[in-house]
């Protein structure tokens, strides 16, 4: 699903030194969007998360947002990023307040409702399981409402049920078109299942962005064949992964 | 997102993670009081009472004097004084050898002839109190202590004097055996004399003699003695105004006292530790915690990362410095006051140190690191901050704001007035602690943003 225009990065690039961890990137974000940014380890996806986040620092290229003002972004880290020693809701409180809500409280019950935290909302993070750390990783990324929300790596340390939860309010939050989403991963499965758009990362170069369908195109691969899409994005990638 | 909201927000989630991390707490603020106090009573030797050298210049008479139903010995007389404070029996030279490293606070001198004076009650013999000019405010406080004690025992030995001139009187009245202030005899009393004149003065006109007996000779030996006796009474009475008198002076300027020097020490020991290892802890558990790259976003600025986390150094700072002095005013001799300078002094140290914790923190990638890279560095330079009188040891550990700190807390403890020099020093502590912010922030906003 694909709405307005929401932000267009030209030629994002990061160095260190005289690595190039991410060549020049083009990448244009729609409103509802769903893409997934795919890559083996090294490629460049938590990188060029991290800059459209404002995390990491770009060495080249530009963001431009529609309407020339940054809108509200939300940020999942892959290691959930939070207070171990504060319970869930005082975590939400915290972050809602440093995202300067009007009532920090009111904003921290509600993503406690949304996210099914209810029952662990007073223990502290610690003390949580892995799924429902990660919900709270989320509902934190969701204190300062976002208009496009960036998860790296979200479902890499979940089991599949708890994969399924959380892909489940995902979709809830993009369901009504005015929020886009951006996530990484390494499976080929969950990004031809969760998103719009697939975009494959390979040594800090763009190779491919597009549908599932164009990804195999890409890579000339059977598309009728068992695995269609992991055998393709194997081909695409190549010795690199 | 204001500055002040989200520092207040990041300040009680500090207070908050601090609260529930008592193991934590416990090594953060626990172990620098206790390492504090335990060298705060090494090096001011655990007493209540501040030491005094005694010296006594009158040993070699080994006399007494007997006042009324007192007998006195300057022995007996030095171990009423040291009621008031602690007594080291020490010669001239090596009081004055003490007085001069500051490991006695002043020094007390008994005169030559001292008990010689006492006895004959002719002039009020003079004790010498000899205190340190570096450290007047202790100094007064043991004047203060010497005066009180010279008051308590010239009122005891008033009363043995004004016993001896009532006696005294008794002798001019009605005459009898004296023995007082050295001198011996036998007295004849008005009474006696009255008697004595008039058995004269009838014998004399029995004899057909009465211009003989009108003769005033016996009358006026009779003046003569009470002339005589009055002269007597007379010194007696000054005595028994001052028997001893306390003559307070100056001595050269020597170093600190050991008192001063312990507790200033035991303070920059503890708020060293406690400023540096909890601001490294607190900044670097963002970072372990993986918050910073969430803080990052814009939500919150490095610089106010930096300044909140100073200000929960200055603030812990504050806290262990007051239970220090009050500990310090508890169970040492040391006269601790003027806490409105202590306040800004402490503050203004918290922030250095935290400055410099925060430093470390932000450089260290864990907050196991930061705690062990904190005390290795910052116990050598407290140890260094504490040798006295050296410039190079001040200026090595003025580095990280040991030596100032020292060097403040031990002028708040010892100079009666606030001197442009203290003021200066506090001056040079908050420039240690924008520097190091200012470094930090750097290192920091690096690590937000990588």
């Amino acid at each position: 699903m694909r709405g307005d225009a929401l932000l267009t990065a030209r030629g994002i690039a990061r160095r260190y030194g005289s690595f190039e961890a991410l060549a020049p990137v083009d990448l244009a974000i729609s409103r509802g969007e769903r893409i997934a940014l795919i890559g083996p380890n090294g490629a460049g996806k938590t990188t060029l998360l991290s800059i459209l986040a404002g995390v990491g620092v770009a060495s080249a290229g530009t963001i431009e947002w529609a309407g020339g003002t940054a809108l509200a972004v939300g940020w999942v880290p892959q290691r959930p990023a939070l207070y171990p020693r504060l319970t869930a809701r005082e975590n939400l409180t915290l972050f809602a307040g440093l995202e300067g809500t009007a009532d920090p409280r009111a904003v921290a019950d509600g993503l406690i409702e949304r996210a099914d935290l209810g029952k662990v909302a007073d223990r502290p993070a610690s003390a949580l399981s892995t799924g429902t750390l990660q919900r709270l990783n989320l509902a934190i990324a969701l204190a300062g409402q976002p208009v496009l929300l960036l998860l790296d790596e979200p479902t890499g340390t979940l089991s599949p049920d708890q994969r399924h939860r959380l892909w489940s309010w995902l979709t809830e939050l993009v369901a009504d078109g005015d929020m886009a989403l951006v996530f990484s991963t390494q499976s080929i499965d969950e990004a031809s299942r969760s998103a719009d758009r697939i975009v494959t990362l390979v040594a800090g170069q763009l190779r491919m962005d597009g549908t599932l369908d164009d990804l195999i195109r890409a890579a000339g691969t059977d598309p009728s064949g068992p695995a269609a899409g992991e055998t393709a994005f194997m081909a695409l990638v190549g010795d690199d992964q | 997102m204001s500055i002040l909201r989200a520092g207040r927000l990041l300040f009680i989630k500090d207070l908050r993670v601090l609260g529930r991390s008592r193991g934590l707490l416990a090594i953060l603020i626990g172990y620098p009081i206790v390492i504090a106090v335990l060298l705060a009573i090494a090096l001011s030797g655990g007493d209540t009472k501040p030491s005094v050298a005694f010296v006594n210049l009158d040993a070699q008479s080994g006399r007494t004097v007997q006042v009324g139903d007192e007998r006195l010995s300057v022995d007996d007389y030095a171990s009423r004084l040291g009621e008031a404070v602690n007594l080291v029996r020490v010669d001239a030279q090596q009081a004055t050898q003490a007085l001069d490293d500051g490991k006695v606070s002043a020094v007390l001198t008994i005169p030559e002839g001292f008990v010689s004076d006492l006895q004959t009650g002719i002039r009020s013999p003079v004790i010498t109190l000899q205190t340190n000019p570096r450290s007047p405010i202790e100094a007064q406080a043991i004047e203060r202590r010497l005066e009180a004690m010279v008051f308590r025992l010239n009122e005891a030995l008033a009363g043995a004097y004004v016993g001896q001139v009532l006696h005294l009187v008794d002798l001019i009245q009605n005459g009898g055996n004296v023995a007082l202030f050295g001198r011996a005899g036998s007295l004849m009393g008005l009474r006696s004399s009255e008697q004595t004149i008039r058995g004269m003065q009838a014998a004399l006109r029995a004899a057909g003699k009465p211009e003989e007996a009108a003769k005033a000779a016996s009358l006026l030996a009779f003046i003569t003695g009470v002339g005589d006796n009055l002269d007597l009474a007379k010194p007696a009475a000054k005595a028994i105004a001052s028997p001893i008198r306390l003559d307070v002076k100056a001595g050269a300027p020597g170093r600190e006292p050991l008192s001063a020097l312990g507790i200033a020490g035991a303070l920059v020991v503890g708020l060293g530790l406690v400023g540096v290892l909890l601001s490294a802890a607190l900044l670097s558990a963002e970072r372990e915690d993986g918050v910073l790259s969430r803080l990052g976003r814009g939500l919150v600025s490095p610089g106010s990362i930096i300044a909140q986390k100073a200000v929960v150094s200055a603030a812990a700072a504050l806290v262990v410095g007051m239970v220090l002095l009050g500990v310090v005013a508890v169970t040492t001799s040391v006269t601790v006051g003027r806490w409105g300078i202590w306040v800004i002094a402490l503050l203004v140290a918290g922030l250095a140190f935290g400055a410099f914790g925060l430093l470390i923190g932000a450089l260290a990638r864990e907050t196991r690191t930061a705690l062990l890279a904190g005390l290795m560095i910052s116990l050598p330079l407290a140890v260094v901050a504490l040798i006295p009188g050296s410039d190079v040891a001040y200026w090595a550990s003025a580095v990280a704001g040991f030596g100032p700190a020292a060097r403040v807390f031990q002028q708040v403890l010892v100079d009666p007035e606030v001197t442009t020099s203290l003021w200066s020093g506090i001056g040079l502590l908050a420039l240690i602690a924008i520097a190091y912010g200012v470094i930090a922030r750097f290192v920091l906003a690096r690590r937000m943003h990588t």
